[in-house]
């Protein structure tokens, strides 16, 4: 009955399920917003962070720096309050994927930058050696994260819930 | 059976309901809302991009040394010198005030021998450490009183001796100023450090270094190799 009335096939998303995304999704949502916040407040730090990594052309550095942090906050944004959820999920694990290439093609040239997650614009602190293991550790984990939430949407209080419950009665008010 | 028919017509009905609503639906009225904000942030990455190519011709400060005809630097010792030094620094960074302590004076004392010529860099790297963006303002005002020949190496001096503590408020833009005068500029530099005169430049030369892989400060360059931040390596790199 519950597939006549959604039009979708009943797929149960287990109860447990349902709060792992939700936690899941604050998760990988919160790191977003608090990335992209330490990025934008100083654009010009992020900028040079994407070049630190020497893999661009230089031509689109400055583009990708300067758009990516708000990028950052506004997938963050609709993870936390769970509007379509999974675009953004996948929009998440892409974004995962490409910073742990750039990470892994970092380690692998030698090069001694920090990964910039964080606003520092590249720069290892003073005396402080490149963690790339802990960076790329902390990017697979947050990759998983966000396939997960992409497999199974359909976490605890989201909006994405609320926009489709909206059109149950409007459709049966017509029969 | 009845219950297929039925479900086919409710689901028509649907349709119809979904057609009538003609895209006013909260779904799509949010999925346009997210589509336009993702546009703004790629819009402002293009028009931040286009900011920095401006940058590209802003006002040189005198002092600017024409080091591979880029002016990326303020030039101290003689121009002729056999060796390059180029320092690539940040007021705010509390090892660059270390570096200068410690290395100062056997740079100086070369420099003054006429053995190295020292290009000055200094960047805006470490905005994020103060309230005021005080890399940018200070590096402003160093390029201010590189107008003045013979200040800027006393200016470097004072500008450590007061360096402030990161994560705090930096120092006003009245401070930079009595330091100006009182590393040997006119007084007619309050202009020039309160109208922010060479902010292009400090963005154009930060934008350099970063190009030029450097990644953090203090980077020290002879003759255009890095070396290492020592005593050994300084003495060796001046020999």
């Amino acid at each position: 009955v519950t597939g006549i009335v959604t039009g979708t096939p009943a797929r149960a998303t287990a109860v447990w399920l349902r709060w792992f995304v939700l936690v899941a999704r604050l998760v990988v949502g919160g790191v977003w917003i608090g990335a992209g916040y330490t990025k934008i407040v100083d654009i010009g730090a992020s900028v040079r962070a994407v070049r630190a990594y020497q893999l661009l052309p230089e031509g689109t550095v400055p583009l990708v720096g300067a758009a990516l942090p708000a990028v950052e906050i506004l997938v963050g944004v609709l993870l936390v309050v769970g509007l379509f959820v999974r675009v953004s999920s996948v929009v998440s694990a892409l974004l995962m994927l490409a910073f742990i290439i750039g990470i892994s093609s970092a380690w692998a040239r030698g090069l001694r930058i920090d990964c910039g997650c964080f606003g520092s614009g590249g720069v290892l602190a003073e005396g402080a050696d490149p963690t790339y293991g802990w960076e790329l550790a902390r990017d697979a984990g947050l990759f998983v994260l966000a396939v997960i939430c992409a497999w199974r949407p359909s976490g605890a209080v989201a909006l994405d819930g609320l926009l489709r419950g909206r059109a149950i009665p409007e459709s049966s008010e017509e029969s | 059976m009845a219950n297929k028919n039925k479900s086919a017509a409710k689901n028509r009905a649907k349709n119809v309901a979904v057609q009538k609503r003609s895209g006013l639906s909260p779904a799509l009225i949010a999925g346009i809302v997210v589509v336009v904000l993702f546009a703004a942030a790629v819009g402002f990455g293009l028009y931040y991009s286009n900011q920095s190519k401006i940058a590209a011709d802003a006002a040189v400060p005198a002092g600017a040394v024409a080091a591979g005809g880029d002016q990326n630097g303020i030039l101290v010792g003689n121009a002729s010198a056999a060796k390059t030094m180029d320092i690539y620094l940040d007021f705010q960074c509390p090892v660059c005030k270390a570096y200068e302590t410690q290395m100062g004076p056997t740079i100086d004392a070369a420099v003054a021998q006429g053995k190295v010529k020292v290009i000055y860099h200094p960047l805006a790297f470490l905005d994020r450490f103060s309230s005021t963006q005080y890399s940018t303002r200070s590096s402003e005002a160093a390029a201010c009183v590189s107008e003045t020949p013979g200040a800027f190496p006393a200016y470097v001096k004072l500008l450590y001796g007061n360096q402030p503590p990161e994560n705090g408020n930096g120092l006003p833009d009245s401070q930079l100023v009595s330091l100006a005068t009182q590393a040997g500029a006119p007084a007619t530099v309050a202009d020039c450090i309160n109208n922010h005169t060479y902010s292009g430049w400090t963005a154009r030369i930060t934008d350099a270094a970063s190009k030029a892989n450097v990644t953090g400060t203090p980077t020290v360059m002879v003759d255009g190799k890095v070396i290492e931040n020592t005593q050994q390596a300084l003495t060796a790199a001046l020999a």
